[in-house]
Order: C-alpha cells, then structure tokens, then sequence
C-alpha cells in the first residue's frame, strides 16, 4: 500500500480575507447531526441525518495592526460570513481541493489573550453555514 | 455600489472588490480592507433653449 507524507500547511481565508500568516491551527470538522429514529423491535439505536452544523475552530496570533487579525474579526461577532481553508497554497485542484462554510457564524471572539512572556494567540469558532467543497 | 481593494490580505490593491455570496462587506469596509467607490452619475444632456414664440 502507499503512503504519502503530508505536512499541514493550510491557506485560510476569513470574510476573503488571508489570514494564513495570523494561524497556526486549523480544525475544520462537517457535522450532520444525528436525529435518533430507533424504534420498537430495534436491538440497537439507529439514526438518520438532520441539519448540517460543521465547524471551523482556529488559531490565530492575536495582531491589532492594521488589516490584520482583530480588524478582520471584530466587526464579524455576530454576524455570518464565508471561510475558505485548503490543504496547501498551490492551486487549487483534485488533490488541492478547497472548503467553505458559507454563512457561518461567528459567536465569540476572544479580545485579549495575555500571558507574560508568550505571544497572544485567540482561538475563535465558526459555526454553521453550507458546506462546499470545489476542486477547481 | 462598487468596491476597491485596499489591503492585500484581500487581493491586489486597486483592484475592484466583487464580494462573494456570504461575504460581510460592511466588516470588510470597518476594517479598512475596501473602499467604497460611488458610481459616477451620467452627464445631464446641454440645456437649450426653446422658442415658443409663434411666428404667426
């Protein structure tokens, strides 16, 4: 069997925007909730899809310079908005392929994150939106 | 109403901004990454002049 070696290094995009350089993690996981539709004479729980509610949890390094991280952010808190993330910078591609949650929602947003000695870093939440993913 | 393209964490600078279907604008437009464009408004046409005076 092959295998290949990838190493993360996402491109990332909040509201169009390129924060690939403020981000160090990248979790973006698709949930379709589960509706339980077990019934009686069923010897084990079954289920069937209900709403979509994926999610993409980041980490960034904390910036207040201008057009970087928190002025990206700070007008998005409760609003929706459209992320994009894809697994390198190379174009994108069948094997490049590139994902958006289009309408997500962004809850909270950490404003200040301080530690003596340590770099700040914020770890804000999208939630929500139309999963899609394009390969060209 | 049309948009420039201010940073370029957005795109190249200068260059008209078409938002994407779900992007905020007015977070785009707060944060400085575009500016707004107002459309030129089309020429009046030259006022002339009628007579109304009929030459009877």
């Amino acid at each position: 069997m092959a295998t290949s070696t990838y190493l993360s290094n996402p491109l990332v995009t909040v509201n169009s925007v390129d924060l690939t350089d403020q981000t160090s993690s990248a979790n973006l996981t698709r949930v379709i909730e589960a509706l339980e539709s077990t019934s009686f004479g069923k010897t084990a729980r079954v289920y069937v899809g209900g709403l979509e509610n994926s999610t993409l949890t980041l980490t960034m390094y904390n910036s207040f310079a201008a057009t970087e991280t928190y002025a990206t952010l700070a007008a998005l808190v409760g609003t929706s908005t459209t992320v994009t993330i894809k697994p390198t910078s190379a174009a994108t591609s069948a094997t490049n392929p590139v994902s958006t949650l289009t309408g997500c929602y962004l809850e909270t947003l950490p404003i200040i994150n301080a530690a003596l000695g340590a770099l700040d870093t914020i770890d804000i939440t999208f939630t929500g939106g139309v999963y899609s993913v394009a390969t060209s | 109403m049309t948009y420039t393209i201010a940073s370029s964490k957005l795109g190249v600078i200068g260059e008209p901004f078409i938002p994407a279907d779900g992007i905020n604008v007015a977070a785009l437009l707060s944060g400085g990454f575009i500016v707004e464009q107002s459309t030129p408004k089309p020429k009046k046409p030259a006022k002339t002049s009628t007579d109304t005076n009929e030459e009877i």
